[in-house]
């Protein structure tokens, strides 16, 4: 029994990560649920995506229960903290997308407060973008994100299932560059809070 | 290939959104006939259709509105053919008036009406609970719970349909049309052959519907005795404390109760109306107390209640009528924890937490030509000295106009109501009116609005925003779309009512634009805009990545007048110390941003 809460921006690939992972489930013989939401913004939007693997009914996951939270986006996994328990673990790509209603009013990122919040659980801090960008593709940051959740080992999924439902999920020209970036994405730095700034 | 798994064999378990799960249980009913308006949150159901439906052969479009669509779907059903029609919450407003007679006419080949409400109202103007339009109309009202029972019930919503002879309302919501979970593949049923027998019941003149209204009832009574009761409801769990339940709302049962550790017999509905009674009065009538758990309204607790004040059956009932459970929004498991825990008298409380943190509004999307229409708009009515502009708007992606920084959007109701307003307003107010429309929303429901407002000589300047996509549901094609459609042409629609004064312009090209909408505004009879430009996402779709141009802010030309993020505020904007940045991972390379009209510094150029 495991439960994920997915929180990021619209555009970011959120809702095909949590499909690849439900997927992945299935093909473990496990059940597994999924739900969206995304406002009526297109693209850059707020998304919230949970999954929850196991033997549910409800797909929303309750208050401060959720055992992993994967932030695409630094400020939207601050907003749904209160999905996840208190020993649960952030996998946090460090992305800031500044929301228009600061920019309109010339204020910078909330980077502090943002931190302050993410900093009371244990993180692992991913460059998701930053290993997209370096494989020549930033659409593929999100599959990053799956290799460094697997890495937490908290997914209690195997490898191979997860690899097969990568693949099944996207057209074979692209699995190349998506196996990198897993792979990429699996390398983990220590368990470390979110800094400060 | 995309979809493919919805063709697997029986017996094959796949991960499928519930509106994934509907096109295979279509696929399975043997369905030859589909048609809708896209409308979220049934959206995914046309596009998997759109791409699938020559494979499985089922032919399906999109019509130009909801009640073209049920008209569709209910001539093919006419001729013998099982057929479909399926809409979000308030589509079922726009085909009410053919769904009340389709109820009077029956049906020949088995029809479903698929309503997808959307309690929250996450992408909607309400939260009406269609549940009670089906019992309105009298049709037969069934409702899943899941993914799987979205497929299953589809089926056996055929199957009850063509047997009775009636239509079938199904109802899903959100969080079951968006929820992905397993689901078992049936087996494929062979299709209906067309065979079309003209009948009296079909011409709903008054001698015909006089008889339809008697043989409503005598179909109705036939599902109340059928063996569908059996196969859609269940009930289990041993106590003295019932729940009757339905829909999305059943899944968080079982969990809350489990958590606040208590006990309760579940009974759960999935034909709802009409209701199978005497099973019902059985379990109310061995429990001490009954909760009614439904999500909208009161919809099986006032039918249960009333049962049980003719049979004089009085128990302790909780539900929304006395209070006990909320009358809006969408349950969670938290939720019905909640409000369980009172009626139980039970310590329980969530754990929240508040964080003041910034909002994040929908925005419009980079590059989106909306935007420099809205930015041109408001400059425009600057220069011309307009300030208190009332700006019916509608419904469509433009509704985010409605923000700060454009403001543009101060009325806004249903599919078509900019127009209609309009009219309205310009009848005794003094400030002009100016308002927007999209072009899938124009053909559903603004021409005959058009048509009053020139007929009755109603001044106010109509801006249509043209992308070639109704593009808020994800891009889904519109009468403008070719191939192998015909393509209707807005400007000729509008100047075929007669309408003389007509302008088109590119968004992009500001300056054109800003002269057409001062021209628009200094006329004196209405004035019609048509803005074409198309959807920046799907520009995005066809692009080949390397094609794409960024933009980037020259810090030395740039002289902070901010005039960029204050009144164009493109998403990709962002400001930190003080200073404008451009994201690169957002720019779409539109290249609006660097016109003078924006910038008149020259300091957003192409990033080498």
């Amino acid at each position: 029994m495991v439960s994920l809460v997915l929180a990021g921006v619209g555009g970011q690939g959120i809702i095909t990560v949590a499909n690849i992972v439900g997927k992945a489930a299935l093909i473990e013989g496990k059940n597994a649920l999924m739900t969206e939401l995304h406002g009526m913004a297109q693209r850059g939007g707020k998304i919230v995506v949970e999954v929850r693997i196991g033997d549910y009914k409800s797909a929303i996951i309750p208050a401060r229960s959720a055992d992993i939270m994967l932030a695409f986006e630094e400020l939207e996994g601050a907003r749904n903290l209160s999905k996840l328990k208190e020993s649960g673990v952030i996998v946090l790509n460090r992305r800031m997308i500044h929301p228009v209603s600061l920019t309109l009013k010339i204020q910078d990122y909330p980077e502090r407060i943002v931190a302050e919040a993410l900093s009371k659980y244990k993180t692992i801090n991913v460059e998701a973008d930053q290993i997209a960008m370096n494989l020549g593709n930033k659409r593929v940051a999100n599959t990053a994100m799956i290799g460094a959740t697997f890495s937490t080992g908290l997914l209690n999924l195997r490898e191979e299932n997860l690899i097969t439902a990568i693949k099944e999920s996207l057209p074979e020209k692209h699995w190349d560059i998506n196996m990198k970036a897993f792979e990429q994405g699996k390398i983990l730095p220590a368990f470390e809070t979110a800094k400060v700034a | 290939m995309a979809y493919d798994l919805l063709l697997g064999s029986e017996g094959k378990m796949e991960f499928l959104l519930g509106n994934e799960a509907v096109v295979r249980g279509l696929y399975e009913a043997g369905v030859s006939v589909a048609a809708a308006y896209p409308g979220t949150p049934s959206s995914e159901i046309g596009d998997v259709l759109y791409k699938l439906s020559d494979r499985i052969g089922i032919k399906f479009e999109f019509s130009t509105n909801e009640k073209v669509a049920l008209e569709v779907a209910s001539a093919a059903s006419a001729g013998g053919l099982r057929s479909f029609v399926f809409m979000k919450h308030v589509g079922l407003n726009v085909a009410m008036d053919s769904f009340v007679s389709l109820s009077g006419a029956g049906v020949k080949g088995g029809m479903v009406v698929f309503s997808a409400d959307d309690p929250s109202m996450h992408s909607s103007q309400n939260e009406q609970d269609n549940r009670f339009l089906g019992k309105f109309a009298r049709t037969i009202v069934i409702e899943p719970s899941s993914p799987q029972e979205l497929k299953d019930y589809i089926v056996h919503a055929f199957d009850i349909s063509e047997e009775i002879g009636h239509p079938v309302l199904i109802r899903s919501v959100t969080r079951i049309s968006h929820v992905r979970a397993p689901v078992r593949l049936g087996k494929i049923k062979e299709k209906n052959e067309w065979k079309y027998k003209k009948s009296a019941s079909l011409v709903l003149l008054p001698e015909n519907a006089y008889k339809a209204q008697m043989s409503i009832v005598n179909r109705l009574e036939k599902v109340r005795s059928s063996k569908y009761n059996g196969i859609l409801n269940s009930v289990y769990g041993d106590s003295s404390t019932l729940i009757i339940t339905s829909g999305a709302a059943y899944n968080y049962i079982d969990e809350a109760i489990q958590m606040l550790n208590v006990k309760a017999r579940i009974l759960k509905i999935g034909l709802s109306f009409p209701l199978d009674q005497e099973m019902i009065l059985k379990e109310v009538e061995k429990a001490e107390r009954v909760i009614f758990v439904e999500e909208g309204g009161p919809f099986l607790e006032e039918q249960i209640l009333s049962l049980c004040a003719i049979r004089s059956i009085n128990k302790k009932f909780y539900g929304k009528i006395n209070g006990s459970i909320p009358t809006s929004y969408e349950m969670d498991v938290d939720r019905v924890a909640g409000f369980l825990s009172e009626i139980y008298g039970i310590q329980f409380q969530t754990k929240t937490q508040n964080l003041n943190l910034p909002e994040r509004a929908p925005v419009l999307c980079p590059g989106c030509p909306h935007r420099a229409t809205y930015y041109v708009a408001k400059l425009a009515m600057k220069q011309r000295g307009i300030k208190d502009a009332i700006v019916p708007t509608d419904i469509g992606c433009y509704s985010l106009g409605y923000y700060e920084p454009y403001q543009l959007g101060d009325y806004c109701f249903s599919m078509g109501s900019s127009i209609g307003s309009s009219s309205g307003f310009t009848i005794e107010a003094k400030e002009r009116v100016v308002s927007f429309i999209g072009d899938s929303t124009f053909f559903h429901a603004g021409i005959p609005g058009l048509i009053n407002a020139y007929h009755n000589n109603h001044n106010f300047v109509l801006v249509i925003m043209d992308n070639y996509v109704t593009a808020m549901t994800g891009g889904q094609p519109t009468p403008e779309t070719t191939p192998p459609f015909k393509r209707v042409d807005i400007e000729s629609v509008v100047r075929g009512i007669g309408i003389k004064n007509v302008y088109s312009m590119d968004p992009y090209d500001l300056k054109n634009s800003l002269d057409t909408f001062k021209k628009a505004l200094d006329s004196n009879e209405l004035a019609v805009i048509i803005s074409k430009r198309e959807c920046a996402l799907e520009v995005d779709r066809k692009r080949v990545p390397s094609e794409a141009k960024v933009f980037q802010i020259n810090q030395d030309k740039c002289n902070l007048c901010y005039n960029c993020v204050k009144n164009f505020t493109c998403a990709a904007f962002y400001v930190d110390e003080g200073r404008v940045y451009i994201d690169p991972e957002l720019c779409d390379g539109c290249s609006v941003c660097s016109e003078p009209l924006v910038c008149p510094f020259n300091a957003i150029e192409v990033k080498p």
